[in-house]
């Protein structure tokens, strides 16, 4: 779905990813990479085939929209035990395969980074501290208050809405979200706009937007503006 | 073991009433004779199976005697025992610890408040015979000295929960702690009996009597519809058990309080406030500054059931907090003599309750199902049971909780929360009276259990597969476990299944012996892979093998067979903390601090987590009968005070919404046919005359071979109204089929709702209401294929592994007052849920849940029953302009509904709203702040309960 923000043209896709298209860069948010394997060693068994299945949804995107720039927005990797040979592996052929080796990746470290690691050299991400001057939009893991005039694009809340039905009966549900605050660009207040988790094996928070707020919630195969009641 | 077994064989060779030495029984007599007593017949022949070598079930409907009826077998071998050394019993204190007589007895009690009153009783016992035997609690809340004395010795009489059993079994040592062991006592076998907790005491046992073979195994339970098959479950299927029967049941009154004006009695609702004046009249019957009077005046009081104090049952905590409540605002002079107690407070807390209530020191105790057990509160002279039973056996279990006094009688007086519960009480008392007491279904093949017991077995020692597959199959639950399932879930424990072949890093038990070098291997391969600022190292915690471990590997060294154990000293620490079954959802601890202070504060209680989430720093929320404002919430720690408004939200608390049995059921539809002929004997059904006869005005009251459909629009849309007067459970089942059935193939929404009269179908659009589609939609044709197919089954079998995903050890435990453990590995069950949907489809733990789903929650046996029964009864079909009594109710609950839409995700969402706060009171959502709590769990909307009239309903809808 496509949507000015900032004065930018964005658009949310229902693989959870932003696309710029003036920047040419595609930004995801908590991978959350190995997790699965972080549980495997304490003991509790997650199948495979979740990295897997990150791995090639974000092969197919970068594929699809032609991306010259991946940014992600911090928890790359889960935790230090996650750093499994297979999963490590996994990754770095990916890195390499596919066309992706011409894209650049950059990487805003996260909470779970800091104590997970910077990715290995072979796999050619650059890691660094946000906030982050990129283009019109300041990058950093966890969300904080904007300064004015500041566009601030973060991840790890991994953010869902709780839908009610209109006409007040039963039968609500919950989705992941894009939350954003602000963003016509002659509001010089700055805002904030929050990408749902990436990885699948990650789960959700429920936000609380306010009014005024924009939220859209993700679907199976597409993004929905949501409306709002008071 | 020898001595055991020559008394035993004595007393079967001379016959059943000279069993035991005769000094044994006289000094058990004396006993009985020094207490004033004399014993029951049905106690002694419960002491003669004992001694004779058999096991089986004392059941009767009181409380009366069957403690001592369990307990007096194992003493009365001992002291036999003793009279064969020619010894006399010693008499005096207990000797010292160390050199008591060794383990005998274990003690399975279902609630941890129960261990300590049991080990109190039963020490009377050992006292006044001067035996030099010890009775000890093991539960949960054992302090830690104790514990440590236990490891080194267990006590001659081990009182314990079934957690806390089978964390001693997860000890290595635990074959030689239980090698004395004689004999079992399963207490309250009816609780624990058809839950997960049951299966895991199932489970136990059996290890228990591998350990010491010729151990006998008695429960004591209370009347269910089905004892024999109970006592089957409770002795493994090879087992053949003694029934022996307690006392007959003290009269028992069941009265109703009518309320005054029929008409301005509410259709809905389950508050019940409109009788607060009656429940505190009859409240009032207790002593009120009249002991002043003289002793007679006293005792004829009691003879007319006053005096004493009063419990007041709810069936939900929520309720019992309103009530508590609103007993106090009405009564400010009762402040002091009024108690809440139910199962989210403090255990502290509720022990004070309960030694004021024992001391007569209580005039009222407004409680849940937290006081259905236990022991006796002699000062309580009547019940109140605030809204329908919903249960025959419920009813008859708390009203055995008052009048405990010799020859006094049971006294239960319903309060009904709205009109039709008049009905439902009357249909209590009905099927009270002719002995229909509702049974209890033992669950089957729990693979979440067996896959936590196979963990604690390995880690306790170690075991050969094929000696524990024997053992596992030697229970009831698991009598049918298939060798593929046996296979599957040995696999799931060592390699995580089928997907994880390739990864080694998982594995919570592993082999020792033969093969133990390719093990070893695999574990070297785990390797550290890591380039950043902060190194992998390869962990200690995760991989290697501790010293229990090792002592184990010694023996698989020596040639035998090859053994399990557990993986790792860690994974063994980790899975001790998740023993158990018992699961809830996640709660947090509930602190009240006073002042400007934002630390320390006593603890309240605990609170579930998806309730505090919806709450924002200020908010109000009523808890232990207090208003508090939530100050902050730190780690699993919610700090609240008191607030100074004076209402506050109250907490929903999870389940305790029971549903119609089948025997309310049935009684219900005899009370209805009554009135339908007419008929109006009862009080109750006299007082709801006035409703019935509106609804046989405007509708008809069904006959029994009569299924009524009333079809009714609205603003809101089109309703079918069903009425098979069957139960909830059965109706939530049909709702979901008939709603999956109508929108099968179209797209279409339909809304169903369910209570324990009928069902509602609700969409926008007019839906086909002619005899034929009806019929359709209820045909028991393709029943168990449409109820899998429904996505509500999908959304009830992912509520359903929330317990089984804790169970089977995948939830990483994390408890009330502490920080998370393992903040890397928490994942919620949802999380799980869809993982496995997506990645490993044939985990069987997914199967489980649907089983569980369709067996336990939509009852699918009972389902096909009931669409049976309605094939064969003629349909009656009124089209009306009105919601009659009979479906205002349906109409207004709502609590359940589930919502069933074929029509895209993009078009449900247009429907649907976000809910947004106001701008000027989030200054803190402004900084991106999230709500707190872990959202990965569904928080389930806060519902209000309906009101009582289209109006109020309106209003709380609107919020």
């Amino acid at each position: 779905m496509r949507v000015e923000w900032a004065g930018e043209e964005l658009e949310l896709l229902a693989q959870r990813a932003v696309w710029w298209p003036r920047g040419a860069t595609l930004m995801v948010a908590d991978l959350h990479l190995g997790k699965a394997a972080a549980f495997r060693s304490a003991g509790v068994p997650v199948p495979a085939g979740t990295t897997a299945a990150d791995l090639s949804r974000l092969g197919m995107l970068l594929e699809a929209t032609g991306a010259r720039v991946l940014v992600i927005l911090g928890d790359l990797l889960h935790a230090p035990t996650g750093r499994a040979k297979e999963t490590m592996e996994a990754v770095a052929a990916w890195r390499a395969g596919g066309g992706r080796a011409g894209v650049e990746m950059l990487l805003v470290r996260g909470n779970h980074d800091r104590s997970a690691g910077d990715p290995p050299r072979q796999w050619r991400m650059a890691a660094v501290d946000g906030p982050l001057e990129y283009g019109p939009f300041t990058l950093v893991h966890e969300p904080r208050p904007a300064r004015k005039g500041e566009w601030l694009v973060a991840g790890h809340l991994h953010p869902a809405v709780a839908l009610e039905r209109a006409d007040g009966r039963a039968g609500g549900m919950k989705a992941a979200c894009f939350w954003a605050r602000g963003g016509s660009a002659a509001d010089g207040r700055g805002g904030f706009l929050i990408l749902p988790a990436f990885g699948v094996f990650t789960g959700m928070k429920t936000v609380r937007p306010r009014v005024g707020d924009r939220v859209f919630a993700v679907g199976p195969e597409r993004v929905v503006e949501v409306r709002g009641a008071a | 073991m020898g001595a055991s077994f020559r008394a035993t064989e004595r007393g079967v060779l001379s016959g059943p009433d000279a069993v035991g030495a005769p000094g044994a029984w006289r000094a058990v007599e004396a006993w009985f004779a020094a207490q004033g007593w004399e014993a029951f017949e049905f106690q002694r022949e419960a002491w003669r199976a004992y001694l004779r070598g058999e096991s089986g079930l004392i059941h009767a409907p009181t409380g009366v005697g069957k403690t001592l009826a369990a307990w007096m077998g194992p003493v009365l071998e001992w002291l036999g025992e003793r009279a064969d050394d020619g010894l006399e019993p010693a008499r005096g204190a207990q000797r010292e610890r160390e050199r008591a007589e060794p383990l005998r007895v274990v003690w399975v009690t279902p609630m941890r408040a129960l261990a300590s009153d049991t080990v109190l009783s039963l020490l009377e016992v050992v006292e006044g015979l001067g035996l030099p035997w010890t009775v000890e609690k093991r539960t949960g809340d054992t302090a830690g000295s104790l514990k440590k004395k236990q490891r080194v010795q267990l006590p001659t009489c081990l009182v314990t929960t079934p957690e806390s059993l089978s964390l001693l079994l997860s000890y290595p040592e635990c074959r030689e702690r239980f090698a004395t062991l004689r004999c079992i006592v399963a207490d309250e076998w009816h609780e624990l009996m058809g839950t997960k907790r049951g299966v895991q005491t199932e489970l136990c046992l059996a290890r228990l009597r591998a350990f010491a073979p010729g151990v006998r195994t008695w429960g004591v339970s209370a009347t269910l519809g089905n004892l024999d098959e109970a006592a089957k479950v409770l002795l493994g299927p090879d087992g053949s058990p003694t029934m022996v029967r307690g006392m007959m049941p003290k009269d028992v009154e069941i009265r109703t309080l009518i309320p005054d004006e029929i008409e301005r009695f509410p259709w809905a609702g389950h508050l019940g406030l409109r009788v607060l004046p009656q429940v505190l009249e009859v409240v009032e019957k207790g002593p009120h500054g009249q002991r002043a009077k003289g002793q007679m005046e006293e005792g004829k009081r009691e003879e007319n059931g006053e005096g004493g104090a009063t419990l007041i049952f709810t069936n939900t905590r929520s309720q019992a907090e309103i009530w508590f409540k609103r007993i106090l605002d009405e009564r400010p002079d009762l402040l002091g003599q009024v108690a809440i107690h139910h199962g989210s407070l403090d255990r502290s807390l509720r022990a004070e309750v309960e030694g004021l209530l024992s001391d007569a020191r209580l005039r009222c105790v407004v409680c849940t199902s937290s006081l259905d057990l236990g022991v006796d509160f002699s000062p309580v002279e009547r019940v109140v049971q605030l809204g329908s039973p919903k249960g025959v056996a419920r009813l008859l279990q708390r009203a055995g909780r008052s009048g405990h006094r010799p020859g006094a009688a049971s006294r239960v007086y319903g309060a009904p929360t709205n009109a039709l519960e008049l009905v439902e009480f009357a249909a209590a008392r009905d099927a009270a009276r002719r002995g229909e007491i509702e049974g209890r279904r033992p669950l089957e093949r729990a693979l979440d259990v067996l896959v936590q017991h196979l963990v604690t077995v390995a880690a306790g020692g170690g075991f050969v597969e094929e000696e524990l597959k024997r053992e596992v199959r030697g229970t009831w639950a698991f009598r049918n476990l298939s060798d593929r399932e046996w296979a599957w879930c040995m696999d799931f424990v060592h390699r995580g299944g089928e997907s994880l072949r390739v990864y080694p890093q998982y594995a919570r038990i592993r082999r020792v012996g033969r093969d133990e070098g390719t093990e070893a291997r695999r574990h070297e391969e785990e390797e550290a892979w890591g380039e950043g600022p902060n190194r992998y190292e390869p962990g200690k915690a995760d991989g290697s093998p501790g010293p229990l471990v090792k002592a184990a590997e010694g023996d698989g060294q020596s040639g035998e067979p090859v053994r399990w154990v557990v993986a790792s000293d860690a994974i063994a620490r980790v899975h001790r903390l998740g023993i158990g079954t018992i699961t809830s959802e996640m709660v947090m601890q509930v602190k009240l601090v006073r002042g400007a202070r934002t630390t320390g504060g006593t603890t309240l209680g605990t609170i579930e987590e998806g309730f505090i989430s919806r709450l924002a720093v200020g908010d109000r929320f009523v808890f232990t009968g207090r208003v508090l404002e939530l100050v902050k919430v730190r780690g699993m720690t919610v700090y609240a005070r008191k607030a100074r408004q004076m209402s506050g939200i109250v907490p929903r608390w999870d389940g305790g919404r029971f549903p119609l049995s089948t025997q309310m059921a049935a009684a219900l539809r005899r009370k209805l046919d009554e009135a339908r002929r007419g008929v109006y004997a009862d009080p109750e059904m006299a007082g709801v005359r006035p409703v019935l006869e509106l609804q046989r005005a405007w509708s008809v009251i069904p006959a029994p071979d009569e299924l009524l459909v009333e079809v009714v629009t609205t603003q809101e849309g089109f309703h079918i109204f069903v009425f098979p007067l069957d139960g909830r459970s059965v109706h939530e089942g049909l709702g979901a089929l008939a709603a999956y059935r109508l929108t099968r193939g179209r797209p279409l929404s339909v809304t169903a709702s369910a209570n324990d009269y009928g069902l509602e179908l609700l969409s926008p659009e007019e839906l086909p209401s002619d005899e034929a589609s009806l019929r359709a939609l209820l045909s028991p044709e393709g029943l168990v294929e449409d109820l899998l197919g429904s996505l509500n089954s999908t959304q009830m079998a992912r509520r359903q592994f929330r317990d089984i995903a804790r169970i089977a050890g995948l939830i990483i435990p994390a408890y009330p007052g502490t920080a998370r453990p393992q903040r890397y590995v928490q994942a919620s069950s949802d999380m799980f849920f869809d993982v496995f949907e997506q990645f490993d489809p044939g985990n069987m733990l997914l199967d489980q849940a649907r089983r569980e789903v369709l067996e336990a929650q939509l009852e699918v046996s009972r389902l096909r029953a009931t669409m049976e029964r309605l094939a064969g009864m003629r349909m009656t079909i009124k089209r009306l302009d009105r919601l009659t009594p009979l479906a205002f109710p349906l109409w207004a609950e709502q609590l359940r509904s589930v919502h069933a839409s074929s029509e895209p995700w993009s078009e449900k969402i247009a429907k649907m709203v976000v809910r947004l706060e106001a701008e000027a009171d989030e200054q803190a959502a402004g900084r991106g702040k999230p709500a707190r709590g872990r959202g990965a769990k569904d928080g389930g909307r806060g519902r209000g309960s309906a009101g009582a009239a289209p109006a109020a309903r309106r209003s709380t809808r609107a919020r």
